[in-house]
């Protein structure tokens, strides 16, 4: 039986019924990582605890004790994530040897919930990238073409699922870092409101955007490990206290008089046309079943990427700041006294972008440049907060393009940081303001590279996304189109 | 402030930053730096209104406090077992001075 295919909610209840044992689930997934990922990388390890932990699971099971919602789901986890016991490099050299002693919040909840972690995704160095070429683990490919990135900075947890080697994985997203890669890899993926997953144990990028969401091939997968994953940590003093509803539950409202608001700013040059086209038929596809779409505007759009490059660059200054050659794994061997080390170590640790990024961060801050430019640009910030809040007093979501090309070729802008920086351009907003956001397959270019969908929502209306993402699919099937099909 | 950086500036931030700068790299760095730096530039253009306080985050809440009970930390041993260097107790680094 092949079960790489299923969707995650097909194998939870053939898990359920006892059709299937989350032994041989687990085995067969890395059985598929094992044949298949040495081209990809998508994987920087595979958990050699996931057969020992699926058989606890079926051995409770079995005598009748109570398990978990995803009792025996397989689920990788991006390599920035803490897992106890568990390897966790952020895709570093700093931290290549790093085992954490703790598992992360929510890492800890889809334990709890049953799920076996089947193994560690590849990423661009402390999520600092959109096309996962800046691991110190090599570049993953995209499955759809091996001469063309997977995006990032989750490339690795994109590319598993798109090529079948796990039904779901976990993402973090500080600019685009779950949706761009989705988008590329044609899958979907869900950055949650921010503080509405714990961040407890995700090693640290730019802390007022980071946030933790799940991948997967449709909208109903997400809702399953949203479930599990959302709600406030004592652990997180930024995870908020909303209830959670069930994401399920609502996937079947209708759609009738929802109200969706296209962003004329996001489709503005740049776009790639047959982009254009595949979501103006989406928009066709959502009116069918019932939404009102009107013309809304986000006016600060054009200063977005500007304004996260100088935010995410000073709070990623600050925190790497810890990676300093006394606590964590990598520590230069010839320096004499304790400020070489820390200037040596860091140097051989981190990779060229993260450098960079710390450099720039750090000079943002420095006495005399703090009011011009961070002061700026969290004053331009508020501006577009202000812009969401005005939007969405006429509109329930916000639609648009997730990126305005499709994946770029590996190594095409190792060359123009900027341009890389600009896959995120329709992207970086919704962390800026905090608001969730998906990305959803709907189309493919005539090249056969995914086309990735982005709705937007209020804060802590992930349920909308989900709801309107899984009619869509109920309506359409680019979600299951598998690379080489 | 959309000026490139120069190399007197780009060794402080190095400093600074506490990341060792091989003297043939710092040419190439002030390049990149500059880049990005003239990019975000154009911030100095958006026009706002006199009274726009800045966003620092969307979790604008009071401090999150709990009450000061004791519970359960992670074991010293395994904590001190990432680090390169430590005895047993406390982490070691070369001479400070």
């Amino acid at each position: 039986m092949d079960l790489s295919t299923l969707s995650a909610a097909e194998l939870v209840k053939r898990l359920s019924s006892g059709e299937l044992t989350a032994e041989s689930c687990t085995e067969s997934f890395l059985e598929r990582i094992k044949d298949r990922d040495s081209s990809l990388n998508s994987f920087v390890s595979t958990a050699e605890s996931a057969i020992s932990a699926a058989q606890a699971i079926d051995e409770r099971r079995s005598t009748g004790q109570a398990v978990g919602a995803l009792a025996g789901l397989p689920v990788a986890v991006k390599d920035g994530i803490c897992t106890a016991g568990i390897a966790t490099t952020a895709g570093s050299r700093m931290l290549e040897k790093f085992v954490p002693a703790f598992d992360a919040t929510m890492v800890k909840q889809l334990l709890s919930a049953d799920a076996v972690v089947i193994g560690k995704t590849n990423m661009d160095e402390f999520a600092m990238g959109s096309s996962t070429e800046n691991s110190f683990f090599g570049v993953t490919k995209n499955p759809w073409s091996d001469q063309h990135v997977p995006g990032g900075s989750s490339g690795g947890s994109a590319a598993c699922v798109a090529a079948d080697l796990a039904p779901v994985s976990i993402g973090s997203d500080t600019g685009g870092s779950i949706r761009q890669p989705a988008a590329f890899c044609g899958i979907t993926g869900l950055k949650p409101t921010y503080g509405r997953v714990s961040r407890f144990g995700l090693i640290a990028f730019a802390s007022s955007l980071d946030q933790i969401g799940p991948m997967a091939r449709s909208a109903e997968d997400c809702g399953l490990v949203m479930n599990v994953i959302s709600g406030h940590d004592s652990n997180d003093s930024t995870s908020a206290k909303n209830d959670v509803p069930d994401f399920t539950q609502t996937l079947n409202d209708s759609l009738k008089g929802l109200r969706i608001g296209i962003c004329k700013e996001h489709f503005g040059e740049g776009l790639d046309s047959e982009i254009e086209s595949a979501v103006n038929e989406s928009v066709k596809v959502l009116e069918s079943l019932g939404a009102e779409t009107v013309e809304i505007s986000l006016p600060h759009t054009p200063y977005a990427v500007a304004t996260y490059y100088v935010i995410a660059p000073c709070e990623a200054s600050s925190n790497l700041a810890r990676f300093d050659g006394v606590r964590y794994t990598h520590r230069a061997a010839t320096a004499k006294d304790l400020t070489e080390m820390y200037c040596q170590s860091r140097a051989e640790g981190f990779g060229e972008e993260v450098k960079k990024r710390i450099m720039l961060g750090t000079y943002a801050l420095s006495s005399g440049y703090y009011d011009a430019y961070y002061l700026k640009a969290s004053k331009v910030r508020r501006m577009i907060k202000h812009d969401y809040d005005s939007a969405f007093e006429k509109v329930d979501l916000i639609l648009g393009p997730t990126t305005p090309t499709t994946a770029f070729k590996i190594g095409e802008h190792t060359q123009n940081a900027l341009a890389m920086y600009l896959a995120d351009i329709y992207t970086v907003s919704a962390n800026l303001a905090g608001v969730p956001a998906i990305s959803i397959p709907c189309g493919l270019t005539s090249a056969g590279m995914p086309v990735g969908l982005q709705l937007q929502a209020r804060s802590f209306d992930e349920a909308s996304l989900l709801r309107v993402a899984h009619q869509f699919q109920l309506q359409t099937d680019w979600h299951t189109r598998r690379p080489n099909a | 402030m959309s000026e490139p950086i120069d190399r007197k500036t780009v060794e402080s931030v190095a400093r600074l930053a506490r990341i060792d700068l091989p003297e043939d790299q710092i040419d190439d760095t002030a390049s990149k730096l500059g880049d990005v730096l003239t990019y975000i530039g154009q911030l100095e253009q958006v026009e706002l209104p006199d009274d726009v306080e800045p966003f620092f985050g969307a979790i604008e809440s009071v401090n999150a406090i709990r009450p000061d009970q004791l519970t359960d930390s992670v074991d010293r041993e395994q904590i001190l077992s990432n680090a390169p260097d430590a005895d047993g107790e406390f982490y070691q680094v070369p001479p400070v001075l």
